[in-house]
């Protein structure tokens, strides 16, 4: 003898078949993709990359190491040029041109107006048979919104990269690169990730001129409506950019002096 | 019974769920792995990250010196003007504000050039460790960069034409190498904007100064 169930209660239960086969889908889905994505990580660190990745790391605490150590070295030289025992006189004008030229060349921090930018990869799924680096910052993207910035009228530019924890932001000097090696943006040489977070100090306007701009609108604005790139400005009252901090000192060059 | 085995099972399938669901975006989140560059990208990154170190270590070295020259003027109880005014003099020439003499490249340029491609001709240059460089004798600064102006490229004001020159103070092998590897910048623009370049090194350089004045309007020094 079979029980007919009532009709309210096969269709619940069609429906919690339905909810449980939908939640093992995704179950299966997920599962599949991070299974692929370990594997695939796994399969890629051979030994020899092993040795490449550590001589990278090694070669980075090395590079925060100098950094640091020149910080301190740069605040003892500081410190004797204030506490010069020369002229008075000589002694100020001289202090004076030498805060003027650290202030134009980004040796020290700035502060003032300005705006906040930041960028990050695209949660969209990469479409099958689309290259999914058109769906992550791009080196090209960092420098088309620095030249953007630059040419808007930007007196101070700062990067960094990072949820937290994170490098402190790198000052753009006379010699900045903004280098692309894979997946990597290196600012200053120093590997950063995203999201990117620029920071510039200009005058008023700055903004809207940044966003109006062909640097802008030529290529990392397409792409951030093409691609789906995580991207927000925001104009502000106040920026802070810190100092740059890194070597100023020539090796294959020399000011040229009026006897040259 | 069956009800209470139903919500157990449903929280079971929601809790991994969840966890799976982390752990996927975790992974599509991008931070700096090293383990994900391929041994070529890392090959590139160590050589970058270790010229750096080298030019971090000479500028500590310099520092190091400096203060050692203070501390020298001090207890012979002369005034260490002197090592102030070489400092300055070191702070303007890296900056752009003094010009600078030196070993370097020339490369004389021809082509369908557009801002986007001069700029990465510079970019190209600092990366590859140039210490001070000029285009048709704009010194470039933190701040230049090429737009195009009413009719035509334009750096810090100064137009730029059709053929230019670029000069390059640093390394010249290094310089070179970066600049002219297989698949660098000279060769995909020779291929894509048909571009052509003549480059040599050049045993000594002279680039001007900035004639821009650099000084902050809006921004100031924080105290």
């Amino acid at each position: 003898m079979t029980r007919r169930l009532p009709a309210r209660s096969r269709f619940t239960s069609s429906r919690w078949a339905v909810s449980i086969a939908a939640a093992l889908g995704i179950i299966g889905f997920v599962g599949a993709a991070q299974w692929n994505s370990s594997l695939a990580r796994q399969e890629f660190v051979t030994s020899a990359q092993r040795v490449l990745v550590s001589a990278a790391q090694q070669a980075q605490r090395e590079q925060e190491q100098l950094r640091a150590e020149i910080e301190v070295a740069e605040a003892g030289v500081r410190e004797f040029q204030v506490a010069d025992a020369g002229s008075q006189a000589a002694r100020e004008r001289l202090n004076r041109e030498l805060a003027a030229a650290r202030l134009k060349t980004g040796l020290v921090a700035i502060t003032g107006p300005g705006l906040v930018i930041e960028i990050a990869d695209s949660e969209r799924a990469v479409p099958v048979g689309e290259s999914a680096t058109n769906y992550i910052v791009l080196v090209d993207d960092v420098r088309d919104l620095v030249t953007a910035l630059w040419a808007s009228g930007a007196e101070g530019i700062t990067i960094s990269g990072g949820l937290t924890q994170g490098p402190s932001p790198e000052r753009l000097v006379a010699t900045s690169s903004i280098y692309g090696a894979g997946a990597a943006i290196l600012v200053n040489a120093v590997p950063l990730s995203p999201p990117f977070r620029i920071e510039a100090v200009g005058p008023e306007g700055l903004h809207d001129r940044f966003l109006g701009h062909p640097s802008y609108l030529g290529r990392v604005a397409q792409r951030i409506e093409a691609y789906g790139l995580q991207f927000a400005s925001e104009a502000r009252g106040e920026v802070t950019l810190q100092a740059f901090i890194g070597n100023t000192r020539m090796r294959w060059g020399a000011p040229l002096t009026e006897a040259d | 019974m069956a009800a209470r085995l139903a919500q157990v099972s449903l929280f079971l399938v929601a809790a991994i769920i969840g966890i799976l669901l982390v752990g996927q975006l975790r992974s599509q989140a991008r931070p700096l792995e090293l383990s994900t560059l391929s041994a070529q990208e890392l090959s590139a990154l160590i050589e970058t990250l270790s010229a750096r170190n080298v030019e971090l270590r000479d500028g500590l070295a310099d520092l190091r010196e400096q203060i050692r020259d203070y501390e020298r003027a001090q207890v012979q109880g002369q005034s260490d003007l002197v090592i102030t005014e070489e400092v300055l003099r070191g702070i303007s020439a890296f900056g752009g504000l003094l010009p600078v003499q030196g070993q370097g490249i020339r490369i004389q340029a021809e082509g369908s050039f557009d801002p986007v491609a001069i700029n990465d001709l510079i970019q190209e240059l600092r990366n590859a460790g140039a210490e001070a460089i000029a285009v048709d004798d704009v010194r470039i600064t933190a701040r230049s960069v090429a737009v195009l102006g009413t009719s035509t490229i334009e750096i810090d004001g100064v137009p730029i034409g059709p053929t230019f020159e670029v000069l390059a103070i640093g390394s010249p092998d290094g310089l070179q190498a970066a600049i002219e590897r297989p698949g660098g910048i000279l060769q995909l623009f020779e291929q894509s904007i048909d571009a052509r370049f003549t480059l040599s090194q050049v045993a000594q350089l002279s680039l001007p100064a900035t004639e821009r004045d650099l000084t902050p309007q809006a921004g100031g020094a924080v105290e």
